[in-house]
């Protein structure tokens, strides 16, 4: 653990206020004619308390920069989620469906609490906990989830929400398998019965 | 400001009512084969165009979305298994392009096995039908057995080739001597009326490279040409009869976009291809004068026999290490129980095999219910991923029952106070007679395979679901029993047509649209002659 405990609550401090920014709708990712009905004000996740989870949770094999990539890539899905979206129709029954509310704004305020816990109670932000000590707080808010990685919006928690946007993701497939898999990667035709290759470098 | 209301009127040779998958059949048909002039009336609008997938399939992936937003006319929605889609291009712009034929056996049911209802037509009458429908639409399949898989001609085009993973899987299933061979898919795999070549994108919910056929394709090429009329937004309400005679003369309908203004169509012929729901619904709610209980309805037959098949399924572990992920959206198919040659007891089915990741996902808790972090996920991954897990399905055989209904229900309207259809499907007594001997010998054959291959039934699973919904409209020889002949004429009117999904007597058990749109295209030769 580095820094001091001031240090940590000027940064806490900081951050804290960064978590209740918002920013305007435009920022959504809404798109096309008449689909600005609904637009909420977009909540923004405090990157810093995100990134602390990440390194919690997901896993070290894929360094510190595949980690950073896996929090960014949900960033990015996070700021692009519309709330209360027309959703693909199930098939054969009737009426149309919508996702839920925004899960954002709850999200931004567990990673809150998270930091106002571990300054409780370690006396130090998310990210100079020891990685040992975030799961332990995390332990008990992910208890309830779905243990099999469901839609991550529908993640109560987003610490989960996280882990269910990588695990579904290409990237933590072929991770697993070890092999340039590359789901719903459009591709042609040639070499389609060909054994998926093996990924440079990785132990067999 | 009040609006004043107004009629735009509608004069065609041909008025087809619906956008689907079997009117694309019928619209092009006849423009091909006739100067007849055709109107095409849709309640719902256009939905996303081919240069809009892209990104709606993205949307899709990420989170769910309906890649064709706004398909649907809201409140126009009945109670029991129907789709939602409303739209240029109807329930086949989420379809995923699976095209087996019914078997030849499917009709004649009655006589081979003493059970159900045999069809007016054989599958020998159908089966140019099904060549030209296989043609419009751009089919790659791979010829199976003759035996199971009978046809004429070869497939347009090469199968879809297969995955590592569907290889492996056939070497397991030709070494338990059950043949498999690919699935025919409305997929191209040559580039096929100017449409693109597969590019296994895995999302054919939505096809980002328009290698999948959606009846949307044809219609562009249509209005292009200036062969059709295309009526969107346009709810049909009630076909009116003739005063002096049982033809159709106009039908009656509203701009869903802007209710006070009404359009009356005005036709030689009407086709309703308003699939499985909507197309008896309409004949129902048109009741009135000399057809008080629906138009078509001497008999009281329009709404009945509503059919589809269930199914059963498993979940197969085997000792070999596949990597699914790529192309998970090709199977393999066997028709050999679909044409199984004398039988004590019936049971007829297909077989549809699929890779599957189920029991080797990630997940959060281990088997001790412990919450697993970072590493540990992958680790316990990793170790579940050594073996492989092969799904598979049989589609089987329902027979249909009088009572198995779709009525008018006065409890659910939409905004005009038109009643809602209510879809209240039931299996003959035939059928749940059969139901255990189904299940146990269904079962019993996917025992037998995975234990060909060293490998186990993880779980088994039912479904009483009547998928690829049809009937309604049956056809058949005798007025009394059925809604339409055998070219689906309605009976009663002499210049009706219901087409595709509605005029099925039974849905056998392989994927229905393909045989809903032979028929359509069998029933456009006959309205053809009527135009010539």
């Amino acid at each position: 653990m580095s820094g001091g405990v001031a240090g940590s609550r000027r940064a806490f401090l900081k951050r804290s206020a960064a978590v209740v920014a918002t920013a305007s709708a435009g920022a959504c990712g809404r798109r096309g004619e008449g689909e600005g009905e609904g637009a909420t004000a977009q909540v923004v996740l405090p990157g810093e308390t995100l990134r602390a989870v990440g390194k919690a949770v997901l896993p070290g094999e894929l360094g510190a920069d595949g980690t950073e990539r896996a929090v960014a890539a949900f960033e990015r899905w996070a700021a692009d989620l519309e709330p209360v979206a027309e959703l693909r129709h199930s098939y054969l029954v009737p009426g149309v469906r919508y996702s839920g509310p925004d899960p954002r704004p709850g999200w931004a305020a567990q990673l809150q609490g998270l930091e106002t816990e571990c300054m409780k109670r370690h006396g130090t932000s998310l990210a100079e906990a020891e990685i040992g000590q975030r799961r332990e707080m995390l332990a008990g808010r992910v208890q309830e989830a779905r243990g099999d990685f469901g839609p991550p919006a529908e993640a109560g928690h987003v610490a989960v929400a996280l882990m269910a946007h990588f695990y579904r993701s290409a990237v933590a497939r072929d991770l697993c398998y070890r092999r340039a898999i590359g789901q719903e990667q459009c591709r042609g035709l040639a070499g389609a019965g060909d054994e998926p290759a093996a990924l440079a470098g990785a132990a067999a | 400001m009040r609006r004043v209301a107004q009629t735009r009127v509608v004069e065609s040779d041909v008025c087809i009512i619906g956008a689907g998958i079997s009117a694309a059949m019928v619209a092009e048909r006849l423009a091909e084969r006739t100067q007849a002039s055709i109107a095409v009336v849709e309640a719902g609008r256009r939905t996303a165009g081919l240069a809009e997938r892209a990104r709606t399939r993205d949307r899709m992936l990420a989170y769910g979305e309906n890649p064709y937003p706004g398909d649907h006319v809201a409140g126009q929605i009945g109670t029991g298994a129907m789709y939602n889609s409303m739209a240029v291009g109807g329930a086949a712009m989420h379809w995923g392009g699976a095209v087996p034929r019914y078997s030849p056996e499917d009709f004649r049911v009655r006589s081979l096995y003493g059970v159900g209802f045999d069809w007016p037509i054989a599958f020998d009458d159908l089966e140019p039908y099904y060549q030209e429908a296989e043609e419009r639409m751009g089919v790659a399949g791979e010829q199976g057995p003759p035996e199971y898989d009978p046809r004429s001609k070869p497939y347009p085009m090469p199968p879809l080739p297969l995955s590592y993973n569907l290889r492996r899987m056939r070497e397991w299933t030709d070494a338990a001597g059950i043949p498999f061979w690919t699935q025919p898919w409305a997929r191209n795999t040559e580039p096929y009326q100017g449409r693109n070549v597969c590019q296994r994108c895995d999302s054919c919910y939505v096809c980002p490279t328009g290698a999948k056929y959606t009846p949307d394709f044809a219609f562009d090429r249509l209005l292009a040409d200036g062969r059709v009329d295309l009526v969107p937004q346009t709810l049909v309400r009630r076909l009116v009869l003739n005063a002096d005679s049982d033809r159709i003369e106009s039908a009656q309908a509203v701009r869903t976009d802007s209710p006070e203004e009404t359009v009356e169509i005005r036709a030689g012929t009407f086709v309703i291809a308003c699939g499985h729901a909507w197309s008896a619904h309409l004949l129902l709610n048109s009741a009135g004068g000399r057809f008080p209980t629906g138009l078509a309805n001497r008999t009281g037959n329009v709404g009945r026999y509503m059919t589809g098949h269930w199914f059963a399924s498993g979940f197969i572990e085997l000792p070999m290490q596949l990597f699914p992920g790529i192309f998970v959206n090709n199977s393999l198919l066997s028709h050999r129980f679909a044409s199984p040659g004398p039988l004590d007891r019936y049971l007829r089915h297909d077989l549809r095999l699929w890779e599957s990741d189920v029991g080797r996902a990630p997940r959060l808790r281990g088997d001790d219910r412990r919450t697993l972090w970072g590493d540990e996920i992958v680790s316990d991954w990793r170790a579940r991923t050594q073996a492989a897990t092969a799904r598979i399905r049989a589609y089987y055989d329902v027979i249909p029952d009088r009572e198995s209904r779709l009525t008018l229900d006065p409890s659910r309207t939409n905004s005009l106070g038109d009643p809602m259809p209510r879809l209240g499907f039931r299996a003959a007594q035939a059928t749940l007679d059969l139901e255990r001997h189904t299940h146990d010998a269904i079962e019993s054959r996917f025992r037998e395979l995975a234990r060909s291959g060293g490998g186990k039934v993880m779980r088994t699973q039912r479904s009483q679901l009547f998928e690829h919904p049809g009937g309604g409209c049956r056809m058949g020889d005798d007025p009394a029993t059925s809604v339409v002949d055998r070219w689906s004429r309605a009976h009663d009117h002499e210049n009706l047509f219901v087409v595709g999904a509605p005029t099925i007597v039974s849905s056998g058990c392989a994927n229905g649209t393909l045989t809903f749109c032979a028929l359509s295209l069998m029933a456009a030769e006959e309205i053809g002659r009527g135009l010539r």
